[in-house]
């Protein structure tokens, strides 16, 4: 029973790490661009939500409130500085998002503090559900009912309509889009703005579960980089199999060889590196 | 690498030192300033407690300039709460700096490491750190130690709690597997087997984890009637945060062994600490001569409480520059011989340096978290459930101090 309650758990944080290292997955896949500030905005989320609350805002306007400034933010980044450095090599990338990623952690302390912070669970989700001799969070189960929705209209928004066609038409033949009359350059914006509005997503449905502080950024960026490695660098499916997938590792591991849980997870990551350099579902 | 120089020089206070002349035994020869080191993580997960360390390490050295009209630097040391970084910065501070005094070290892997650091160059150190091998089998000249060490919080916490709930047998650890983590779960153990508590389980987890649910999940299982959290700092605050969303607060009885005081209570909110009870080294509301002096200071200069890390720093470099200046020398030797038994005033109460083994002999506190609506104003976050002094002999620690 543990053993199956473990997954259950591990589908919830796998769902989370999923909504993490999609936005990630989408940046490089349809950019090509290796962008070490998408913890940073992972945190902005998390803080503006935080803040958000604290002022008196409910979580559900907190949320996607959250979710659009910092969608709003990296689009303006994107434009006025990114778009400058795609065509360098990618330490050029990491260079200058690792940068930005120090700039918006510092200006987090020196806006929030360097003490965290807790976000209560909304109003109708602060209980718990009992499974047999189990509990289990209500929010926790909220987060894996709303992310596996988004994670549908995801698919379908990028798959399945117009938009993103000609999101990934952009990505493979900008010359061609542009002969076509459309604006590549406001395309990028776009994308980083969503992806990185991704990352800020997940802050925010994670503040209730982790709370907020200012070094959070970090880990969620190493897990997000495990996940996007393991599914496969621009796969969104290799990104929901893969965060499912570390998510269910981490918390059965936890039963099995506790000191080794999080270990197990890189342990992972590094088999899948030596067999299928790709990921499991990277493109060639 | 140093990453800030504060410089603090006073010229007119003589007078202030005329206050207590018997502190000064031999003058620092004229313009020689002393020099503090203050090693702690100011960046990575333990950053929020290195921050207000430095800031407790200033006000000491801004009162010792005052008090004895002498020239006191700080060195704000970044370790990342790493013992080679840790390790790194020191020996840069010894040898490039001339820095002889350390006042520091938040995690217990750094202070073991940069305690032997610090006796080869020569100087003293004194840390917050709790592992028991500090001032224990790995003790030394050099080391002196302002906290109570992993034996001592156990049992001031885990006893109380143990004989004021007599029907809660069955307790659940979780443990971060390093030094410190180890020291509180055997000390744990041994209290449990001396009353007879049954051990139901204990889970490790790695000093970078941040998810919990999967240890909360074991624990669960194991039907525990009290649930006892072994690790610190922003590990321990989601360690409860997620215990309480779990809702174990309704089902047993939690209690975190070792609180990093207030900065922990403000992280995580009256709601989640309700309750709940935590082991402290120091709170602002203790009732002591110099607690209220610091407590008033510190909400004149900074407008906020003092909290552990604070309050940490502040005593141990407060006790290392009052010694120097009455060995009339930073150097280690002259240092440990003004501390070694020196009986005190402190935070906590009488306060007193073990000379066998380096340990400051001093009260470790229980408190209880307390409802929103009892608080007193916003700091007032918990009830001081009790205060003791528990500490091992110098030989059942296991110090053989060098000569």
């Amino acid at each position: 029973m543990i053993y199956l309650f473990q997954v259950l758990n591990g589908i919830g944080l796998g769902m989370l790490y999923f909504l993490l290292a999609v936005g990630l997955s989408v940046i490089f896949g349809l950019l090509q661009f290796v962008n070490f500030a998408h913890g940073a905005f992972y945190l902005l989320g998390a803080y503006l939500t935080y803040d958000l609350t604290m002022r008196g805002f409910s979580f559900w306007a907190a949320m996607p409130l959250a979710t659009l400034i910092v969608a709003g933010l990296a689009a303006l980044i994107e434009a006025v500085l990114l778009h400058r450095i795609y065509k360098l090599p990618h330490t050029f990338h990491i260079l200058v998002t690792v940068g930005l990623a120090l700039v918006v952690q510092e200006l987090v302390i020196i806006a929030w503090g360097p003490l965290g912070g807790s976000v209560p669970a909304p109003e109708g989700l602060q209980g718990v559900v009992i499974l047999g001799d189990f509990i289990y969070p209500q929010y926790r189960l909220f987060t894996i009912g709303f992310t596996a929705v988004l994670a549908g209209l995801l698919w379908w928004l990028l798959e399945g309509t117009r938009l993103g066609a000609i999101v990934r038409g952009g990505s493979e033949s900008p010359a061609n889009m542009a002969l076509l009359g459309y604006n590549t350059l406001r395309i990028n914006t776009a994308v980083f703005g969503f992806g990185a509005g991704l990352a800020g997503l997940a802050g925010a449905l994670a503040a209730p579960i982790r709370g907020v502080e200012p070094f959070m950024g970090i880990e969620a960026l190493s897990v997000a980089f495990v996940v996007v490695v393991i599914g496969g660098m621009g796969s969104y499916t290799g990104a929901l199999v893969a965060g499912l997938l570390v998510g269910v590792v981490q918390s059965v591991m936890t039963t099995l060889w506790p000191e080794g849980a999080r270990l197990m997870i890189y342990v992972g990551m590094a088999l899948v590196i030596a067999l299928m350099p790709r990921g499991l579902l990277g493109r060639a | 690498m140093i990453n800030r120089r504060r410089f603090l020089t006073t010229s007119t206070l003589a007078a202030a030192s005329l206050a207590a002349p018997g502190l000064v035994t031999r003058a620092l020869a004229q313009g020689e300033a002393l020099k503090i080191g203050v090693p702690v993580p100011i960046s990575g997960a333990f950053a929020a407690n290195g921050k207000f360390a430095t800031i407790g390490a200033v006000m000491a050295a801004e009162e010792v300039a005052a008090a004895h009209g002498v020239q006191v630097s700080t060195l704000d040391l970044d370790t990342e709460g790493k013992p080679a970084t840790a390790v790194r910065k020191v020996q840069d501070a010894l040898a490039q700096d001339g820095v002889k005094l350390f006042a520091g070290g938040i995690l217990s892997s750094e202070s073991l490491a940069m305690g032997k650091e610090v006796e080869r160059g020569g100087g003293a150190f004194m840390t917050t750190a709790g592992a028991d091998e500090i001032t224990g089998v790995d003790c030394n000249k050099a080391t002196f130690r302002w906290s109570v060490p992993t034996h001592g919080a156990i049992n001031e916490t885990v006893r109380p709690i143990i004989d004021a709930l007599p029907d809660a047998k069955k307790w659940y650890t979780i443990t971060p597997q390093y030094v410190f983590g180890d020291g509180l779960l055997n000390a744990a153990k041994a209290v449990f087997e001396e009353k007879g508590i049954e051990h139901v389980g204990n889970s490790y987890h790695s000093l970078t984890d941040k998810e919990f649910s999967g240890y909360l999940t074991n624990a669960i299982a194991a039907q525990p009637d009290v649930l006892l959290l072994l690790n610190f700092g922003a590990q321990s605050s989601d360690t409860l945060r997620q215990a309480v969303s779990f809702g174990l607060k309704q089902r047993m009885t939690i209690v975190v062994a070792w609180a990093s005081g207030l900065e922990q209570f403000e992280a995580l909110g009256p709601d989640i600490c309700e309750g709940v009870y935590f082991g402290a080294q120091y709170w602002h509301g203790a009732d002591s001569a110099l607690n209220r002096e610091l407590v008033a200071k510190v909400q004149e200069k900074h407008g906020f409480n003092p909290n552990y890390s604070f309050a940490g720093s502040y005593i141990c470099a407060k006790l290392l520059l009052e010694a120097a200046v009455q060995a009339g020398s930073p150097d280690g030797a002259g240092v440990a011989a003004a501390l070694n038994g020196l009986k005190y005033q402190g935070l906590t109460g009488e306060e007193e340096i073990r000379a066998a083994d380096h340990q400051v002999i001093k009260d470790y506190y229980l408190l209880k978290g307390k409802a929103k609506a009892d608080m007193a104003d916003k700091d007032d976050y918990a009830e001081i459930i009790s205060a003791g002094k528990s500490f091992l002999s110098p030989e059942d620690a296991g110090c053989t101090m060098p000569a």
